[in-house]
């Protein structure tokens, strides 16, 4: 909170807390002055509703790579070829011990918005992943056991330059082994990451603990980053990471996770924006400090709530339900409004205004121009109020 | 020899998932000459349906009711050629898709399987399917169901676009529209005009075969 001189009175009054300060304080367990609330970068355009929108307390939030990663005797080349009768982008990678591919389709417009996103904010997405067969598994062990990640603070340190008090920069980390193979190399389409599970479950164990293995340094290089935030993989959902599996494969790698960070002071943060209901016992277990992204119902199944008063040591960036933000004003002012009538002092609790799609200018004001007036600690009398203001 | 010994073999062999013992149970069955319908519906299907169960309380997850679809494929493999054309019978006809821009198609993949295993003829045009393609299916197949999965939020509105277009084609009245995927609601459906947003898997196909229960088995 910054202190300041006051012009009228000569004496130090405490002005209102930064974008930054408000969302590390909630963060941090802490009351701050107003309920903290931001768009992602990727999720925000330019323009003056955003202009205004941050102007009235909106902050900024950038996830960042601290790392850059170097294959050691994996040649990789891409091409265009027709796939299925559709034009995709194929990636091979070939080593001493044969060759892996995978196929991209890529949207008009990828690449011209930000990162691989299209203007739609739509990513290439794989329409065959690198592991089609048993045969690719020994393959994918070798590129793992010859990766090697290399501390490159750079990304961060300028993100924080840029963005000053305006949000939070955080380190960014990829999907721990067995979340890989689910969401990327084998891929979740048709259920092949079960089929494999089931069918060859000593190849997917024995690549899981590689890609582990492998990525473990990733956790101190990221603890000794500027940023205090280091969110590892995600996208979680209760669906697909049944509780069977989240214990068996995902909650050891948290511990391991959180001993490292921990230890330098850094705060552990998952993205989980899926129905995590099923889960939501055996997250109370884990060491991570922020569930990043939880969705509100209709998509999410766990009211961010009842979410609060399960997991105390915990704090909860929540983000706005996608298929609700495109049924226009009426149905994303009830939702914001219902959020806060359920979260009751509003302590522990980011908002996330989108954490899908791009905020229409519509939105981005209506969130706003409910959120900016959350002063907390929250009552039924203050919320009421904001509900007669929009009116 | 009482052939009830085969099913029951089948029907374990589902529920424990495994598949090299559905293959054994269907070839035993098949060259003790039970009848290929009988071992799908009173062997494989009983099978299915404690998996289902399984599924609603909690006991299985969406992995198993994945796998036991694909172990009830592996014990089909060996079954389907004893079948004699046309004796199957059939509950109904759905045409199902991914709408385009989207490859997310585990759900759409277990409902086309559970739909089979219910006695529907599935007609599954596969992911990322374009909007003409979809109307095309409905002009040629006349099924009496259309379903359509979307899991992100982008590409919901393909599926208001293809109710758009069955309207344009004068097909919207001679199909039930069913709707599904993470981020459907129910508003949303109603917001588009389809028939029904499935909750999950197993609501959604329930809702199909009570669709289909009142008429006359084709």
């Amino acid at each position: 909170m910054h202190r300041v001189d006051d012009p009228t009175g000569g004496e130090i009054s405490m002005a209102e807390m930064t974008r930054r300060e408000r969302i590390m304080t909630a963060t941090h367990k802490k009351r701050a002055d107003k309920l903290p609330f931001f768009c992602l970068w990727r999720h925000s355009h330019v323009g003056w509703v955003e202009r205004e929108c941050r102007n009235r307390g909106m902050g900024i939030f950038w996830a960042r790579p601290p790392y850059i990663t170097k294959m050691h005797g994996v040649k990789s080349s891409e091409t265009q070829v027709v796939s299925s009768g559709k034009v995709v982008l194929r990636r091979t990678y070939s080593t001493s011990v044969g060759s892996v591919y995978l196929d991209e389709k890529r949207e008009p417009g990828v690449e011209q918005w930000k990162g691989l996103s299209s203007w739609r904010n739509v990513a290439p997405w794989q329409t065959e992943r690198l592991i089609k067969g048993p045969e690719d598994y020994k393959i994918l062990k070798y590129m793992v056991e010859n990766t090697e990640y290399i501390p490159y603070y750079f990304p961060i340190e300028q993100a924080m330059d840029w963005l000053g008090d305006d949000g939070v920069v955080i380190n960014s980390l990829p999907y721990s082994g067995m979340q890989t193979l689910m969401v990327s190399w084998i891929g979740s389409e048709g259920g092949r990451f079960f089929i494999h599970h089931a069918k060859y479950p000593d190849l997917v164990e024995d690549l899981a603990r590689a890609i582990n293995k492998s990525r473990e340094p990733l956790y101190e290089i990221a603890a000794k980053s500027p940023a205090p935030v280091v969110e590892i993989g995600g996208n979680i959902d209760g669906v697909l990471v049944n509780p069977k599996l989240f214990q068996k494969y995902f909650m050891p790698e948290y511990e391991k996770q959180a001993k490292v960070l921990h230890k330098h002071g850094k705060l552990l943060a998952t993205h989980m924006d899926g129905r995590v209901g099923v889960l939501k016992d055996l997250i109370a277990k884990t060491p991570i400090d922020i569930i990043e992204g939880l969705t509100t119902p209709p998509v999410g199944d766990l009211p961010i709530g009842e979410a609060l008063s399960l997991w105390k040591d915990k704090a909860i960036w929540a983000g706005f339900a996608g298929s609700v933000l495109i049924l226009g004003p009426e149905p994303v002012k009830k939702l914001a409004l219902n959020l806060l009538r359920e979260i009751g002092s509003g302590d522990r609790l980011v908002a996330e205004l989108s954490t899908e799609i791009i905020l229409s200018d519509e939105n981005m004001l209506l969130l706003t121009s409910i959120l900016e007036k959350a002063d907390l600690p929250l009552t039924k009398e203050k919320i009421d109020r904001i509900e007669r203001s929009l009116a | 020899m009482d052939k009830e010994k085969y099913l029951v073999s089948l029907k374990e062999s589902i529920v424990n998932l495994d598949f090299d013992a559905v293959v054994e149970a269907a070839k035993e069955a098949m060259d003790a000459g039970v009848d290929p319908q009988t071992a799908i519906t009173d062997g494989m299907v009983p099978g299915m349906t404690i998996i289902g169960e399984k599924y609603e309380t909690g006991e299985y997850f969406l992995s198993e009711l994945v796998v036991s679809g694909e172990v009830m494929k592996e014990g089909l493999k060996v079954i389907n050629p004893y079948i004699k054309e046309g004796s199957a019978k059939k509950l109904g006809e759905v045409v199902i898709a991914t709408v385009e821009g989207d490859n997310h198609d585990l759900g759409k993949n277990i409902v086309t399987t559970l739909l089979g295993v219910q006695g529907f003829e599935v007609v599954d045009l596969g992911a990322d399917v374009p909007t003409d393609e979809i109307i095309n299916a409905v002009k040629e197949r006349k099924p009496d169901i259309l379903g359509l999965s979307a899991l992100l939020t982008v590409t919901m509105p393909k599926m208001g676009e293809a109710i758009e277009a069955l309207k344009v084609a004068d097909l919207r009245e001679k199909v039930k529209v069913i709707i599904g995927g993470s981020p459907v609601t129910s508003e949303f459906a109603e917001s588009i005009g389809a028939d029904h947003c499935a909750v999950n898997a197993l609501e959604g196909v329930k809702k199909c075969t009570e669709w289909m229960t009142p008429r006359e088995v084709k």
